[in-house]
């Protein structure tokens, strides 16, 4: 019954493998982007929020970041 | 707990400059904004909650309202929502990312005065609100009700914070963006995009504006506005705040960093496809209705991946969780975020929807999220920051024990029995009998049935508020025991420019680059959006036209602004499904191409009582007067409210030539000149009207607005009936077709 709503859309169901085609895409990228990532990186990282806590570095550039 | 030791130095006085000693910075947070908005956020919980207690409570005791129209159900059912979404969680995301934010940055916010202004404007807003919604100034389009001039005014907010986020992102010390602030990120930009582009109306008054989108067109933008204003506002800054507080509270790092950088992209990337979830079985296309139902469903992957990812940084650090009430809550407001996002998915599933959609089960589900996840995130913020921000300890732990268990218990006494009413509802839509008739044809039976789970689910509400309360007596000692820090002294090296390094094109490099990260977050959400919103203006021009649709008559068009106002779509859907059971209940099931001329659309997206789209010309005028002045007159055990103001109030008629016009500029082809003879037309339809009561031996007033809503409900899903006019079929351009005036 719902064929009978609408009127067939031309080319409609390019829409459809557009969107997993780009979400395919997408998720890939942030997978490889993620696995790339050393392990020390992702390890300061993670502690980020933990450093605040911390008193201030010692020298300019040594803190925070590799 | 121990309290804002953790900082450099806590000093009363404001900054007013940064000092730099060898590389090393010396600077202040403003503690004073992060206040401001936890003092709102508690006040404006307690608000939220208390409205939807009312509401709640109208649901088994009508009268509750006291027949005052301004806190009838219909009205206080979006000042509830939007007081719950905008204010006590809008502040509270504002307090958690004013807080955190400062510190993942290592700097003050970009500017004080936005920030302020971002404080000022938000709750100018809410008050704005909480003033027009119950006069009845609404769009009726859910948690977007606001009328245009509001609109704009949260455009202007929202562009504030958004600015004074990436100013302080840019003005960092932090070299790296740590992931909670990728989520701020999207959060900023996508709820511009999705107010903006669902929020273009034309204006009529002051306090009256049309959606620009008309029927098909205005479902499909209103519920990707819809499905992702959960998204992105209840959700996406949410888990950046899960991502910031629950490592701070466990005292160990996020469980695995790599898994919240997947989360994050799938999450914003997957979001933005699944409104059309909304519209299953409706008269949108299918296309969109696949699209949205398969993204959904996908949706479960990122989202139990941050919540796994969330609960399992807490691995070695339970025992905390046995002592810590903050992390109590934490751990239920995670639970309750993977339990939502299992059962959203499952409910986008097109079978499920069938049973599940219209009923209480929805509501189950959202305030699964609303209470667990929001609601129990925001406390355990709450009692983190009111000890670091006033140098002391939380006053009572016995209390927000309390706080925990008596909201816990609330929330259960809440979903558990409208999981039970929403699922009675939907078995009792669809049950026949053995003959092959519906085995409950009179849909006042399957409302009379879950009468005590409403009962239970206002005790529900009740425990819950309750636990808000102790919450605010117990954060107010807190403040009173201790001395607020308006700033907190800190110091960090001057971050290395990025063009020292050497060039990479790595996610590391990305994050190191706040504008990039930021472009490709939001090309991430516009894409999606662009790939619905492109179709749907395909969709537009493919709605088949009925020819005997026509534009309301100017009596209908008032009675259906009338309908707008009292927020009746609140509980009555205008969409019959193509299932059986609706077809046998309603009559013919609805059609895109009957809704052509609706600004907004009406659809609805609950059925507290019955679908009202084939209601026209089902019972008599008398009968809807009857029924709207007390509904338990026609329909014994009805929990409509009365509506007695309906019956004295005069019909507003000066605006009715501007009201035409701007539905003309929006593509009803009112012919040119209607707006001249809309008056006279107006007037002998009223008078047909008050011929028709009489019938009913009932006498009104013509120009009472109850006149002008009967002749709307009388007109409803009356078009396909009608004989086509000889014209050729109305086209949403150039051509005019001549309102039909019902011949009730």
């Amino acid at each position: 019954m719902i064929q009978h709503m609408v009127e067939k859309i031309g080319g409609i169901a390019n829409y459809g493998m557009i969107s997993i085609c780009l979400f395919f895409v997408v998720f890939t990228c942030a997978l490889v982007w993620a696995f790339r990532l050393k392990g020390k990186f992702l390890s300061t990282m993670g502690s980020l929020p933990l450093e605040d806590e911390k008193e201030a570095p010692a020298a300019k550039g040594e803190a925070h970041h590799e | 707990m121990n309290a804002a030791a953790t900082d450099v130095q806590t000093v009363k006085e404001p900054a007013k400059q940064e000092q730099r000693v060898s590389g090393i910075e010396t600077f202040k947070y403003d503690n004073k904004i992060v206040r401001a908005f936890a003092i709102a956020t508690v006040i404006w919980g307690i608000v939220g909650m208390s409205a939807g207690l009312l509401a709640a409570v109208q649901l088994f005791f009508p009268a509750a309202n006291l027949n005052l129209q301004f806190v009838t159900f219909g009205r206080l059912r979006p000042l509830h929502t939007n007081a719950v979404i905008f204010a006590f969680v809008g502040n509270g995301m504002f307090m958690g990312i004013y807080y955190s934010l400062q510190r993942l940055c290592r700097a003050r916010m970009f500017s004080d005065s936005l920030s302020w202004l971002n404080f000022w404007g938000w709750n100018a807003i809410i008050v704005s609100a909480a003033i027009t919604l119950p006069l009845g100034f609404t769009s009726s389009k859910e948690y977007a009700e606001l009328e245009w001039p509001i609109d704009i005014a949260i455009a202007v907010i929202w562009v504030t914070f958004t600015v004074n986020l990436i100013g302080t992102i840019l003005k960092r010390r932090e070299k790296h963006l740590y992931v909670a602030i990728w989520f701020y990120i999207a959060t900023a930009l996508t709820v511009a995009m999705l107010h903006i582009v669902n929020s273009l109306e034309i204006p009529v008054t002051m306090w009256k504006s049309y959606s620009v989108y008309a029927g098909v067109q205005d479902a499909l933008v209103q519920w990707w506005y819809g499905h992702n204003a959960v998204a992105f506002f209840l959700t996406t800054p949410y888990l950046g705040l899960m991502y910031y507080f629950l490592p701070k509270a466990a005292n160990r790092p996020v469980f695995s960093y790599r898994l919240s950088i997947i989360h994050f992209w799938a999450l914003i990337f997957i979001y933005i496809w699944a409104g059309p979830h909304h519209l299953l079985y409706t008269a949108l296309p299918e296309w969109a209705q696949s699209l949205g139902m398969v993204f959904s469903v996908m949706l479960v992957a990122p989202s139990w991946g941050g919540m796994l990812n969330g609960l399992l940084t807490l691995r070695g650090a339970w025992d905390k969780v046995r002592q810590d009430p903050m992390l109590k809550f934490m751990v239920v407001a995670v639970t309750a975020y993977g339990m939502a996002t299992l059962e959203g998915p499952t409910l986008a599933i097109k079978s499920v929807n069938s049973l599940s959609h219209y009923t209480d089960w929805t509501i189950a589900h959202v305030h699964t999220g609303a209470l667990g996840w929001n609601g129990f995130l925001t406390f355990s913020m709450l009692y983190y920051l009111f000890p670091r921000l006033y140098n002391t300890k939380l006053w009572s732990t016995r209390l927000a024990n309390y706080h925990f268990w008596i909201a816990l218990l609330g929330m259960m006494f809440y979903i558990v029995p409208m999981y039970w009413s929403g699922i009675t509802q939907g078995m009792m839509w669809k049950q026949f009998t053995k003959d092959g008739f519906l085995q409950y044809p009179n849909f006042l039976e399957t409302v009379i049935q879950i009468i005590p789970m409403y009962r239970l689910r206002a005790i529900g509400g009740s425990l819950y508020l309750i636990g808000a309360w102790i919450m605010a007596f117990n954060l107010w000692k807190t403040a009173r025991s201790g001395v607020f820090s308006p700033d907190t002294e800190a110091q960090a090296a001057v971050a290395i420019p990025s063009h020292t390094e050497k060039k990479r094109w790595s996610h590391r490099a990305l994050e190191a680059k706040p504008m990039l990260l930021t472009s490709l977050a939001f090309g991430a959400v516009a894409i999606g959006g662009l790939l619905e919103i492109v179709p749907m203006i395909v969709v537009k021009e493919n709605v088949p036209t009925i020819a005997s649709v026509r534009p309301y008559s100017s009596l209908e068009l008032l009675g259906r602004d009338i309908y707008i106002r009292e927020g009746c779509v609140g509980c009555h859907s205008q969409m019959i499904r193509p299932l059986r059971s609706e077809t046998e209940r309603y009559g013919e099931y609805s059609k895109a191409g009957e809704f052509v001329y609706d600004h907004p659309f009406l659809w609805g997206s609950k059925r507290t009582g019955p679908d009202l789209h084939r209601i026209g010309g089902k019972y008599p005028d008398a009968w809807h007067y009857n029924h709207l002045d007390d509904p338990r007159s026609t329909s014994p055990g009805s929990i409509m409210p009365r509506y007695p103001w309906l019956l004295t109030q005069k019909l507003e008629t000066n605006s009715l030539p501007a009201r035409i016009g701007a539905l003309r500029k929006v593509g009803v082809p009112y012919p040119t000149g209607y707006e001249a003879k809309a008056l006279a037309e107006l007037k002998a339809q009223q008078a047909k009207v008050v011929l028709n009561l009489k019938v009913g031996s009932v006498t009104s007033d013509p120009d009472a607005e109850i006149i002008a809503l009967i002749a709307y409900l009388q007109r409803l899903g009356t078009d396909i009936r009608a004989t086509p006019t000889a014209a050729p079929a109305p086209q949403k351009t150039a051509q005019v077709a001549q309102p039909i005036q019902n011949t009730n």
